[in-house]
């Protein structure tokens, strides 16, 4: 039964264009002989794509990400996002990391105008309108950082990164400082920005629920150094939903099964 | 949120702090005023308050006139330690090279006991303004540059990394990330430098001029006047006070701290 319903990915075909592309992608900290902390991983992200990318604390998938992002060297034999080799960071891609982006001397309007003020470009404000409507804070534009809850901090990251219409968006454990309901809260906010926004979304985390619920692909890694484990397709039917979708019967075979990869079980 | 000390923000908490203030410099004046009569201690050691007082309202020319000169060096020389201490840690911050030949002289520099240089002050600029600006300069210069440097230094990481995934030029950095979060540190180094801009001007008067405060003190405590020396003594620390309060002032504009 379980066997039936968890499918590894290799075994559908993908209609969509890969967006991101790695391919045995590796990263040593120091000289040759140093730390590793990625060993060859490859995977493909495909255009709208909801993938995850799970490991224990210290397994590299933060490493992994800002690797696609082009904020630190990696070996290996490549990485492209939307067919460019990865070298710098791109505008075709925003990020999100876990301690907040936000700058505190600005208020929230002027935080998610930061990206386009930095190209110099004036930002369109019917999508700041929209923006700040789809993060669900209209009202709060003029409040600065530390007047609002950590769960609304985050939701300008989200918006700040997304405003100026990236591609793909990346996402470094975004809700890993926030309390369990919060996250939960704002796992479901997630998805619905990503159905509205249609991007190609790369998450990294270490909660296997947030996983499980919000993505299309679940990548699990090995600890130290992170080795690419399985790549999961969660088959779970979209739209989901908080309630229905955490309490069915796949959703805890998924739990099981990642557990299982991670040696929780 | 970030304030050192509690606030008390209820109407009749302040209406309580501000009555307790008063009533304990009160106290403090009342017992000024009635140990020196009662152990009837001659005026010449410590004159009573209330002779000071009318020393203030007798000598308030005098004392405006000799203000005026000590503000002036003062003023002039907190700007320029302020303007030449941003750029000094800018420079320390940004060019390497400055980091390993400029920074170790400035800390020895700093070393120096800077009333110790007085005397050569006063023997390469004169007895008049310059030379008062100078040792003004001098005790301003150290905080503003240490506290700016720490300011430049301690942007948080994760923000200079999204920065990056921005694609900020090194120059946007500078003006959108790393001036706004030194801002509250070169503040820090400005209340210090400010009491310190003072003393500085004060200890030039004493070792050489012709008019300040600090003359004043030297000419009212020699003619054994004391009240004078005391209301001139009032009157620095209230001139004092006062561009402590401007800066402060200032520094509630950037209230904010970048935490890492």
């Amino acid at each position: 039964m379980v066997a039936s319903a968890i499918v590894s990915a290799t075994e559908f075909p993908q209609a969509r264009e890969p967006v991101i592309e790695l391919r045995s992608v590796s990263k040593t900290y120091g000289a040759a002989d140093g730390v590793k902390a990625l060993d060859g991983v490859s995977f493909d992200v495909h255009e709208q794509e909801f993938v995850s990318i799970l490991g224990p604390s210290g397994c590299g998938k933060s490493t992994l990400l800002r690797a696609i992002a082009g904020l630190t060297a990696f070996d290996g034999e490549g990485l492209s996002v939307g067919g460019q080799p990865v070298v710098e960071p791109m505008d075709d891609v925003g990020v999100v990391f876990q301690s907040s982006n936000l700058l505190p001397w600005r208020t929230v309007e002027a935080n998610l105008r930061l990206g386009a003020e930095i190209r110099r470009e004036t930002p369109d404000p019917q999508r700041m309108t929209a923006m700040l409507e789809m993060i669900g804070l209209s009202g709060f534009e003029n409040r600065y950082p530390h007047e609002l809850s950590g769960g609304m901090r985050q939701r300008v990251a989200i918006g700040q990164a997304l405003v100026r219409n990236p591609k793909v968006l990346l996402l470094d454990e975004p809700f890993g400082a926030l309390d369990a309901l919060t996250r939960d809260k704002l796992n479901f906010e997630l998805l619905r920005i990503w159905q509205a926004e249609k991007k190609t979304v790369v998450l990294v985390t270490h909660s296997i629920p947030e996983a499980i619920f919000l993505s299309d692909r679940v990548v699990v890694m090995s600890d130290r150094p992170g080795r690419l484990l399985e790549d999961v397709r969660i088959e779970l039917p979209r739209p989901r939903d908080p309630k229905s979708t955490r309490t069915s019967a796949d959703f805890g075979k998924y739990v099981v099964r990642l557990g299982e990869l991670m040696g929780v079980q | 949120m970030r304030g050192m000390s509690r606030r008390s923000t209820t109407k009749g908490g302040r209406a309580r702090g501000l009555l307790q203030g008063v009533a304990f410099f009160a106290t403090l004046a009342v017992v000024w005023e009635g140990s020196v009569r009662i152990f009837d201690i001659r005026s010449y050691l410590l004159p009573p308050l209330s002779d000071v007082i009318k020393e203030v309202i007798a000598s308030r020319a005098l004392l405006w006139q000799h203000g005026i000169i000590t503000f002036n060096e003062v003023v002039l020389g907190f700007i320029a330690a302020a303007i030449s201490g941003v750029m000094m840690a800018a420079l320390v911050f940004f060019v390497p090279i400055a980091r390993r030949t400029v920074y170790p002289l400035l800390i020895g520099l700093q070393s120096i006991p800077k009333v110790g240089l007085a005397p050569l002050i006063i023997v390469w600029f004169g007895y008049g303004l310059n030379s008062k600006v100078i040792m003004s300069f001098l005790f301003a210069f150290f905080p503003i540059v240490i506290s700016t440097l720490g300011g430049l230094a301690g942007t948080p990481e994760h923000l200079e990394e999204h920065f990056r995934a921005l694609r900020a030029s090194r120059w946007v950095t500078f003006w959108k990330l790393r001036v706004p979060s030194a801002l509250p540190s070169f503040v820090d180094g400005c209340k210090v430098a400010m009491p310190l801009a003072v003393i500085g001007a004060v200890v030039g008067e004493f070792v050489g001029s012709n008019d300040g405060l600090g003359n004043l003190i030297l000419l009212a405590t020699g003619s054994s006047r004391s009240s004078l020396t005391f209301a001139a003594l009032g009157a620095v620390t209230a001139m004092s006070l006062a561009l402590f309060a401007v800066v402060a002032g200032f520094g509630r504009l950037v209230w904010w701290r970048a935490q890492s």
